[in-house]
């Protein structure tokens, strides 16, 4: 199993018990009075059979808060993800923390910056180097590219799938849905023995469309966890205030979470929180803005009333459009303060500029990120050892010193985290060594990567076949509804 | 008296406030102001905004708050134009939508906005429109531009059906088509055989200009 991190200390909160209670609070009353959008009619029925209220016409569900809380507090409070290689399954919720890939639409030429839709063998190349990244738990959505080029849009989602699984034997969070993807996506899940979190992503302001819904019966059916939540822009799709936005939030996602448990109580659910504020200059999500951060924290204290599982999707990454200065605090801010709030599952990897570009050579960097962050949230551990009272009595004043005892040697490696791709030399050593910046030891070692890393568990002749057969399956499908 | 209430007309819009457009367009023409000079009094505020919007000062909820207050009085001086058989001058017709299976409507919004301020005359369809629609609007308002807007890289297809349809019923060279949004690239726009692309709105809108020769 791949056990990431564990957050030894309490996470931060930044809200009082009484305005944890009042975000809910007004979140319930949006369901009740407001209710959302559902536009799928099996949901509309199963949801008034279970005491909504269902407006048929405008397909608006309004849900009694009885139901909402019976509901949130039947969602598991941690679950496994199983991957291909059982040492690479993952269990998400309580303190664990686990990292993901930022997916990205675009590769970014490292030398111009520009971006340009990958090839395929770039897609694979980021998935060799994702899953040689010690620290990154799963895989997500649309990781590392939304496609590559030559593959028809609708097939995408699936077709990046089949590579992810090809290609890494990482646990995988979640894959999206759109126009049925979800129904190959189940298959090849199966056939290969992994589950993952169906996405049921909203279109905000508290909307459902038909296609997310189809996925969530579809994913409950197959027994498999259920992702909740999309998000929205504050000052968009969402209002403006923080508190505003939490309480649409909470609204929006707990509605499916809902289905999922009158539908089979018990179904393994997480909510996750893709919440941006707008640029009011572009109309652009504000990447890798602190006000992200502190939406995070709030939202991750939120669901823990509910002990829900959680997810900080809008952090890691930045608005820079090259891997700089920027990006990097960008990132390890909004990354750092997410892991300090109490999120389970931290996105990271590869992202640089919004979910417009992913780059490896990013991934490698975010590595670093995710061990020295996950090293933070370990904390202090003190007893006796730790304390060294004897030790320090023993070395006693100068010209003692701590350097060759056996007590530093056993612990120095365990307290302190080892950056392995940075620049930690002196200032002799780095002229000597060419001058070589992080990117620089970064680009090195995707190289490495590439041209040495193999998975723990390729796929047999047997599974390859029946990858490829889904694959004509599903090309078959959307052919038939005109869409390739 | 005429005078103040055109700048009451014009403040009403640079303050967002669209019961006050309104109203000051109700008695601009009960006080038998111009209607065509109503107009361009909102298209200079509009302008104001966009500068503004261009030069940094702004920001897009200043943006869309002014051009609803436009929109609310608009059709009031429409309707006093018609009545007087007036016509309005226009730099062109931009027939505006988002394509079939997407319903991101800001960036269209502001692209609308800053063709509006630059002279245009502006029917934004909305969003989720199908090919069929758009042709609709074409057939029926005759515009000089056609522009639509893609965010996902699923829908953007739908932009080529759409030019397809123009050219099948031999309405493509009677026009100019547009295109933009997140999932747009400049070899997108080549491809699909559009006329232009900018990946900005206040880029977008100057295009439009350029494209009418303008």
């Amino acid at each position: 199993m791949h056990k990431g991190f564990t957050r030894k200390f309490k996470p931060l909160e930044i809200l009082t018990q009484e305005q944890v209670e009042t975000i809910w609070s007004r979140a319930l009353d949006v369901l009740w009075v407001t209710g959302v959008r559902i536009e799928h009619r099996k949901a509309l029925e199963v949801l008034e059979r279970n005491g909504c209220c269902v407006d048929y016409d405008q397909m608006r569900v309004r849900f009694p808060q009885g139901l909402v809380e019976e509901s949130l507090r039947k969602v598991p409070s941690s679950f496994r993800l199983k991957a291909r290689d059982p040492a690479n399954d993952v269990i998400l919720g309580g303190s664990t923390v686990h990292f993901t890939p930022f997916p990205g639409m675009n590769t970014v030429d490292l030398d111009t910056w520009e971006p340009r839709p990958p090839t395929k063998q770039e897609f694979i190349d980021g998935v060799r180097v994702l899953d040689a990244c010690e620290h990154l738990g799963c895989f997500g959505s649309y990781t590392p590219y939304f496609g590559y080029q030559g593959v028809p849009p609708a097939m995408a989602i699936t077709e990046g799938f089949a590579l992810q699984l090809t290609h890494s034997t990482k646990a995988q969070f979640m894959e999206g849905t759109a126009a049925g993807s979800d129904i190959f996506n189940l298959q090849l899940a199966k056939a290969l023995g992994v589950e993952y979190c169906g996405v049921v992503a909203c279109s905000a302001p508290l909307t459902y469309y038909e296609d997310q819904i189809d996925g969530l019966f579809r994913y409950v059916e197959a027994g498999f966890p259920v992702a909740c939540g999309g998000g929205h822009v504050m000052g968009a799709s969402g209002p403006a205030t923080f508190a505003g936005s939490l309480v649409l939030d909470l609204a929006t996602d707990a509605a499916p979470v809902v289905l999922c448990q009158v539908l089979r109580p018990g179904t393994r659910t997480g909510m996750g929180d893709i919440g941006f504020a707008m640029n009011m200059r572009t109309g652009s999500p504000d990447f890798g803005g602190i006000g992200t951060s502190l939406h995070q924290i709030a939202r991750a204290q939120l669901c823990r009333k509910f002990n829900l599982v959680v997810g900080a999707l809008a952090c890691g990454i930045s608005s820079s459009k090259r891997i700089d200065f920027q990006c990097g605090y960008e990132k390890a801010l909004s990354v750092m303060t997410a892991a300090l709030g109490g999120a389970n599952l931290i996105w990271l990897h590869g992202g640089i500029y919004g979910e417009l570009t992913h780059h490896p050579v990013q991934a490698v960097l975010d590595d670093e990120i995710a061990g020295m962050v996950g090293r933070f949230l370990q904390g202090i551990d003190v007893n006796d050892d730790t304390l060294a009272v004897e030790l320090i009595e023993q070395v006693g004043p100068i010209p003692g010193n701590y350097l060759a005892t056996a007590h530093t040697r056993e612990w120095w490696k365990k307290e302190q985290y080892l950056q392995k791709f940075t620049d930690r030399l002196t200032l002799p050593e780095w002229t000597a060594a060419g001058k070589k910046s992080a990117l620089d030891y970064a680009k090195e070692r995707v190289e490495q990567i590439l041209a040495t890393h193999k998975i723990s568990k390729p796929l047999t002749p047997s599974e390859e076949e029946e990858v490829q057969r889904i694959l004509r399956e599903g090309y078959d499908y959307y052919r038939s509804r005109g869409l390739l | 008296m005429g005078e103040e209430i055109l700048q009451k007309l014009k403040q009403s819009v640079l303050a967002y406030d669209q019961t006050a457009a309104v109203d000051w367009a109700r008695k601009a023409v009960e006080a038998s102001i111009d209607p065509l000079r109503a107009l361009d009094v909102l298209t200079e505020a509009i302008r104001e905004i966009g500068e503004g919007f261009g030069k940094g000062d702004l920001f897009l909820p200043d943006m869309v708050g002014a051009a609803d207050a436009m929109k609310a009085a608009t059709p009031i001086l429409e309707a006093a134009i018609e009545r007087s058989g007036g016509k309005r001058e226009t730099v062109g017709t931009v027939v505006l939508g988002t394509v079939y299976g997407d319903i991101h409507d800001i960036g269209k919004a502001m692209v609308a906005t800053l063709m509006t301020a630059q002279g245009f005359k502006v029917l934004d369809l909305g969003v989720n429109i199908t090919a069929e629609q758009f042709l609709a609007a074409v057939r029926e308002t005759r515009p000089e531009i056609l522009a639509m807007s893609s965010l996902l890289t699923t829908t953007a297809p739908e932009m080529k059906k759409v030019i397809d349809k123009l050219k099948s019923e031999g309405l493509r060279e009677k026009l100019k088509v547009m295109v933009g949004g997140g999932a747009i690239t400049e070899s997108f726009a080549a491809g699909i055989g559009a006329d232009g692309y900018d990946p900005t709105a206040v880029g977008g809108a100057v295009l439009a200009r350029h494209l009418v020769g303008k």
